[in-house]
């Protein structure tokens, strides 16, 4: 059926209205001579529509005229009459074909230029470097070979181990995978110090010359351990042989110090809470409002006039048109969204109270505190005034182990 | 008449002796209805009268009748037709 369908648009067909006293014949002559008639509909006793191929109007005119009928032609459909229609409209058919065009020379060129994987080469280097194969912002597609350009690539920056280059429709993905080099090791003289003051727990050299000792108290900036190591022919053996050995005994090391020294610092932290407490706080309410501002005055496309709430906090979001130079069109939109707040009283029983506290408190102390040490004695206090007040007032006091030594530079 | 009858039966005897389905042998009607949508006609010999009421076909013997409302003549080809609408009832007259 679909084929018929599709046939007889290509060729053409027509509706023609069949007026006469004797139809039946009139389609049985039809039907008797090979012509094929479809969808033949009674409209009333002496007409009927009658559906034919464009090929089969003449002969039907012999038979009306035989059955001493009379037809009109009511629609003309498919592909010639679409064809004769088009051809009077030359400008609709030009447009077309200029937006076809259009299309597919616009999407022949290269729009955007992608570039992953890229840590140490910059996106303008690798860019340059593809220009130099043929490959950039509006260059036609065939204009440049993706291996060609990845070659190119990969021959100037030999810190590229691998280039891949993907032509997705009119936008091209340059993806590279950078050689990881070992990076050199910084050597220079330096001494380990403190970072802040402590009680030095343990200590463990790698290299260079500890300061201090274990059980010792340290300032910070204080030289933990020392990058010069003393020669150690100062004492007797010097004076016993002098001349040749004395230079090179005699001459301090110099290194690079490294260790770990390990530290009681203490930290303290205060923190207070209020028994009674008024906060502002969101109701989860809100409303949105959408308006233009043209020429400093707003008109609300969307939202309330009013915002129905009796506190609220809004944000706002300004969208401009584009600018250039001095020039702007005067025309903002702008978003609001406004959410209710409400106030109200938190009470709290004093055992909340202090955990709050508490909690502030150490919040405070883990701020100062590095990640990595760990609490060896936590001591929590209420600290009293002699007033009863509306107020609980908490002091922490935290012990920790940890790390404190930094390296520091010095000239030898 | 009577050679005419006798022709008959022999051409049936046959048509059920050698399994040839028998609207081949004997020139028969085909008539496939199809719900109350469609009336296929086969091997017919033209139309006696089409309202969109009653659609009468002329077929070697006698004449189909189709009722039914808003009938339709889907197509017509020198053997066959289809009527479609809403069918109420084929009768043999």
């Amino acid at each position: 059926m679909f084929i018929f369908k599709l046939l007889s648009f290509l060729t053409g067909y027509v509706r023609i209205m069949v007026r006469g006293n004797n139809l039946e014949k009139f389609i049985n002559m039809a039907a008797g001579r090979g012509i094929f008639l479809w969808d033949i509909k009674r409209l009333d006793s002496r007409n009927i529509l009658v559906s034919a191929r464009l090929s089969a109007v003449h002969p039907l005119r012999h038979i009306a005229r035989a059955t001493k009928c009379r037809f009109e032609f009511k629609d003309r459909e498919g592909l010639p009459f679409l064809l004769s229609r088009a051809r009077r409209r030359k400008s609709l058919l030009a447009g077309a074909a200029v937006f076809l065009l259009g299309m597919y020379m616009l999407s022949s060129f290269i729009w955007f230029v992608d570039i992953e994987g890229n840590k140490k080469i910059t996106d303008g280097q690798i860019l340059e470097s593809a220009s130099k194969a043929g490959l950039k912002k509006w260059v036609f597609k065939w204009n440049f070979t993706p291996s060609r350009v990845e070659s190119v690539i990969k021959e100037d920056y030999p810190e590229i181990s691998w280039a891949g280059v993907y032509v997705r429709g009119t936008r091209v993905k340059i993806q590279v995978a950078e050689k990881v080099i070992p990076g050199v090791r910084d050597e220079h003289p330096a001494h380990i110090v403190a970072a802040k003051a402590g009680l030095i727990k343990e200590i463990l050299v790698l290299s260079g010359n500890p300061a201090v000792k274990e059980g010792d108290t340290v300032v910070p900036g204080q030289i933990l351990i020392s990058g010069i190591i003393p020669g150690p022919g100062l004492s007797i053996e010097g004076e016993n042989n002098p001349g040749q050995e004395r230079s090179g005994v005699m001459e301090n090391t110099i290194v690079q110090a490294k260790g770990l020294v390990r530290a009681r610092v203490w930290y303290e932290g205060y923190g207070e809470a209020l028994l009674e407490e008024k906060i502002t706080r969101l109701t989860g309410d809100e409303v949105s409002r959408v308006c233009m501002k043209i020429a400093g005055k707003e008109i609300i496309l969307k939202g309330p006039k009013n915002i129905p709430f009796i506190e609220s906090t809004g944000e706002s979001q300004v969208k401009k048109p584009l600018q250039w130079r001095n020039i702007s069109v005067p025309v903002e939109l702008i978003t609001e969204k406004y959410h209710e707040t409400e106030r109200y009283t938190e009470q709290r029983t004093r055992g909340q109270a202090l955990a709050l506290a508490e909690q502030r408190a150490m919040a405070q102390v883990s701020r100062v505190m590095p990640s990595g040490s760990r609490v060896m004695v936590r001591e929590v206090k209420e600290v009293s005034v002699k007033n009863p007040e509306n107020l609980v007032r908490i002091s922490v006091f935290v012990e920790t182990l940890e790390d404190i030594g930094v390296e520091k530079q010095f000239k030898p | 008449m009577a050679w005419r009858d006798f022709k008959q039966k022999v051409k049936r005897q046959m048509s059920d002796i050698l399994e040839i389905p028998s609207d081949v042998v004997l020139d028969l009607p085909k008539v496939v209805i199809l719900g109350n949508l469609q009336v296929f006609i086969e091997n017919h010999r033209g139309i006696v009268e089409y309202t969109s009421e009653t659609v009468r076909i002329n077929v070697s013997e006698y004449v189909v009748v189709v009722k039914g409302e808003n009938l339709l003549l889907r197509n017509i080809l020198p053997e066959e037709i289809s009527v479609d609408g809403k069918i109420t009832g084929v009768f043999f007259e």
